[in-house]
């Protein structure tokens, strides 16, 4: 259990960094991506920010978890170990609800298939630090 | 012998003149009315840290009237009257930014955007060719009422049309509103906001 909570806060405070350093210069240098999130489908008024900035530690607690379960069937080196997770997790949790969201809600294909590669890249860093820290 | 030479000279002075009204020692206000036409606009321009807006509200839907009072002296010009706006009016061409500045602007609390004018710095000449004057009004934007000077251009055209542009940068936090922001404020509407008006009138006789 300990290994677990470590091992997902490592993994959080590295995405926390990676996620939104890499969100925020994605805004600054390709605004023209984000034109698209003006819209009434995202919140707006700053009341859930605190929501938003859990986010990395929210999905790093769960795959920590999830890794704990599952590590044995990951071989190889770390890198690889972190790819073959990262895509699991991938086509398991988010292409379904990718899928659901794109069906239902009025957004673009681009904008879905960019929080698809944010999900993989976020489990494939995750899945490297938990095969270098909870072997 | 000395004092009744001047009374004789100072007294038919007096009595000859003491009678004459000096010319403009009384000073007439004059009392102008002008009756604000509906093709009369407000836009508002504005940014995020992406892109760029511009809303605006093409037509003004009521028949007001601006009163102009010239008073004793020539920048003691009062100008009274407002125009109400509908936030439900705004246009942003762009249904999704429309919704949010209405959104933003409380429009289901504070439906309306009042001007109300005040003072004018100096009595308008009306020629073809735009004068710049300033003058006083009050906005009440989303329940706050807040005094700004405003840049006018002042003109009236061959077809005895008035044309009084306004334009003044306003922010969000003037008037106690929070600018939208998205995705944890990684993108972010920025407090400034440009508003220029320009009402269309005619003079009433």
């Amino acid at each position: 259990m300990k290994k677990i909570l470590i091992s997902g806060l490592i993994a959080g405070c590295i995405l926390f960094v990676l996620s939104y350093g890499g969100l925020y210069l994605a805004v600054r240098f390709f605004p023209s991506l984000f034109v698209e999130y003006n819209s009434p489908l995202f919140n707006s008024n700053g009341g859930r920010d605190v929501l938003f900035y859990m986010h990395p530690f929210i999905i790093s607690f769960a795959l920590s978890w999830f890794w704990d379960r599952f590590k044995t069937m990951f071989k190889g080196v770390f890198i690889l170990r972190g790819l073959e997770f990262g895509l699991v997790y991938s086509i398991i949790a988010l292409l379904p609800v990718m899928w659901i969201s794109f069906s239902a809600l009025d957004i673009t294909v681009a904008m879905v298939l960019s929080w698809f590669a944010y999900g993989l890249i976020q489990a494939i860093v995750a899945g490297m630090v938990f095969a270098e820290i909870n072997p | 012998m000395c004092y009744r030479t001047i009374l004789w000279v100072y007294l038919p002075f007096t009595l000859l003149t003491g009678f004459i009204a000096p010319r403009n020692a009384v000073p007439v206000a004059v009392t102008k009315k002008w009756v604000i036409s509906e093709n009369s606009s407000l836009c508002v321009n504005g940014s995020t840290n992406i892109n760029k807006f511009a809303c605006d509200i093409p037509a003004y839907d009521r028949t007001d009237t601006l009163t102009i009072t010239k008073g004793k002296g020539d920048k003691d010009v009062i100008l009274s009257g407002n125009i109400a706006l509908k936030i439900q009016s705004f246009d942003c061409h762009n249904a999704i930014m429309t919704h949010d500045l209405r959104k933003t602007l409380k429009e289901s609390q504070f439906p309306c955007l009042h001007i109300t004018f005040l003072t004018l710095s100096e009595f308008p000449k009306l020629t073809l060719n735009p004068s710049p004057i300033t003058g006083w009004v009050n906005i009440e934007l989303a329940g706050t009422t807040k005094r700004f000077e405003i840049n006018y251009q002042v003109s009236m055209d061959a077809q005895k049309v008035i044309h009084l542009l306004g334009s003044r940068d306003l922010t969000f936090s003037d008037f106690n509103l929070v600018p939208p922001r998205k995705l944890g404020g990684m993108i972010k509407t920025n407090d400034k906001l440009s508003v220029a008006f320009h009402l269309k009138m005619t003079a009433m006789n």
